[in-house]
């Protein structure tokens, strides 16, 4: 087996393998050429510290390392069919830690579906250790017919820009998961967002971006007040201003927030592990 | 004949669904992919579209999400085909308003009653 760096390899034959790695997970979440391209745009992918496994023209697997100041991220993490057994996904992830090291760089963050017990089992072998527990969350238009209503305890609904949106995710109280870091925003367009003041003094916003079929990128933020009723206050609003559409939220903490999504008709589709490797 | 249209990025997948129901009296069309899926039924009106929920270009949700709101298609039942545990799937299913959902590996005995059972 040789080891060799993702950019050696078009994006097309890096997609091909990756929904390779993923075709009979249970998440399976397989991307086109154009996700992927957007994906390493945002997430900030190196593919000069990505690794690909290999032996001869055979592909065993592959795993991406996501590069911010300090910091690092593992993804895209996988094994082929063909590399199975074989120790491919350990090999990838001492080349990744070894690159991250090279770079002078503090943590490798990662995160692991919840109930993957044999990539946990490597990970934590690999020095890594549990952070908190993430929440992949949806809500399909269809729930607005029982959870959304007029609320008449809201104040006032202030609508604000791509930039104020921006400006306000850089000052969250709590530190955000890597994709919902806000170095991940700055790279992506056109994104929204909505103030919230309420009558007896709660207040909050949530940033989303809204595309023709899903809103994504759904960060909510409590400023004062209860969170359960400041959030799920913000996500009525939101869902009553969009409501064609499909909702997809990542990486939530499970806390009163959370209750606030639940409350206005999202639920849990999975939970990540995510876990830290100071080295 | 009934038309039966199957979203599946998998080929494998592809290939045991169209290798079980090709013994039955059915039109099979199918497309890899979410975008070509809605395509197709806005072009075909099949009787039955199965949807996978993990697609390339956009998920299986958002792809029922969209094949709900076509109003020639309100009467089209929709299937989800998933591998998530079944409580999952289920929820998942009845959320999005699909009319019922098939748990991946297809038991290849049950599937054909179960298409018969969603076309009735």
């Amino acid at each position: 087996m040789e080891l060799v760096t993702a950019n050696k390899f078009s994006l097309e034959q890096l997609t091909h393998a990756y929904n390779q790695t993923r075709i009979d997970y249970v998440v399976p979440m397989p991307m086109n050429v154009s996700r992927l391209r957007e994906y390493t745009r945002i997430y900030n992918i190196d593919m000069g510290c990505s690794w690909i496994a290999k032996n001869g023209d055979v592909l065993y697997g592959l795993g991406m390392l996501g590069v911010r100041p300090n910091r690092a991220w593992i993804t895209r993490l996988g094994v082929l069919p063909n590399g199975r057994r074989k120790g491919t996904g350990h090999c990838i992830m001492e080349a990744l830690l070894d690159t991250a090291k090279q770079q002078k760089l503090n943590a490798v963050w990662l995160e692991v579906i919840k109930g993957n017990a044999p990539a946990h089992k490597l990970f934590s072998k690999l020095g890594f250790i549990e952070t908190r527990d993430l929440i992949v969350a949806r809500r399909p238009p269809q729930a607005n017919e029982k959870n959304i209503g007029f609320n008449d305890n809201i104040r006032q609904v202030t609508t604000l820009s791509h930039e104020e949106a921006l400006i306000l995710l850089s000052h969250r109280k709590n530190r955000p998961n890597w994709l919902n870091e806000t170095e991940s925003f700055h790279n992506v367009k056109n994104l929204s967002g909505l103030l919230i003041e309420l009558k007896n003094g709660g207040r909050g916003w949530v940033t989303y971006h809204a595309g023709l079929l899903q809103l994504t990128r759904i960060i909510v933020e409590v400023i004062s007040g209860d969170p359960i009723e400041v959030s799920s206050a913000l996500l009525s609003v939101l869902h009553d201003r969009h409501k064609r559409q499909d909702a997809i939220t990542e990486n939530l903490f499970d806390d009163e927030v959370w209750e606030g999504f639940q409350k206005v008709g999202y639920f849990e589709s999975f939970r990540r592990i995510e876990m830290i490797n100071e080295i | 004949m009934k038309k039966i249209l199957q979203i599946e990025d998998n080929k494998a997948n592809q290939i045991l669904v169209e290798r079980i129901l090709s013994q039955f009296n059915y039109e099979l069309m199918h497309a890899p992919d979410g975008e070509t899926g809605v395509q197709l039924s806005i072009d075909e009106k099949p009787d039955l579209i199965l949807v996978d929920m993990g697609l390339p270009d956009v998920d299986g949700q958002t792809v029922v999400t969209m094949l709900k709101q076509i109003p020639d298609l309100s009467h089209v039942p929709i299937v989800a085909i998933t591998a998530w545990p079944e409580d999952k799937a289920v929820e998942i299913a009845q959320r999005y308003g699909c009319d019922g959902c098939i748990v991946k590996p297809i038991d290849v005995k049950t599937f054909p009653s179960q298409i018969e059972q969603y076309l009735a």
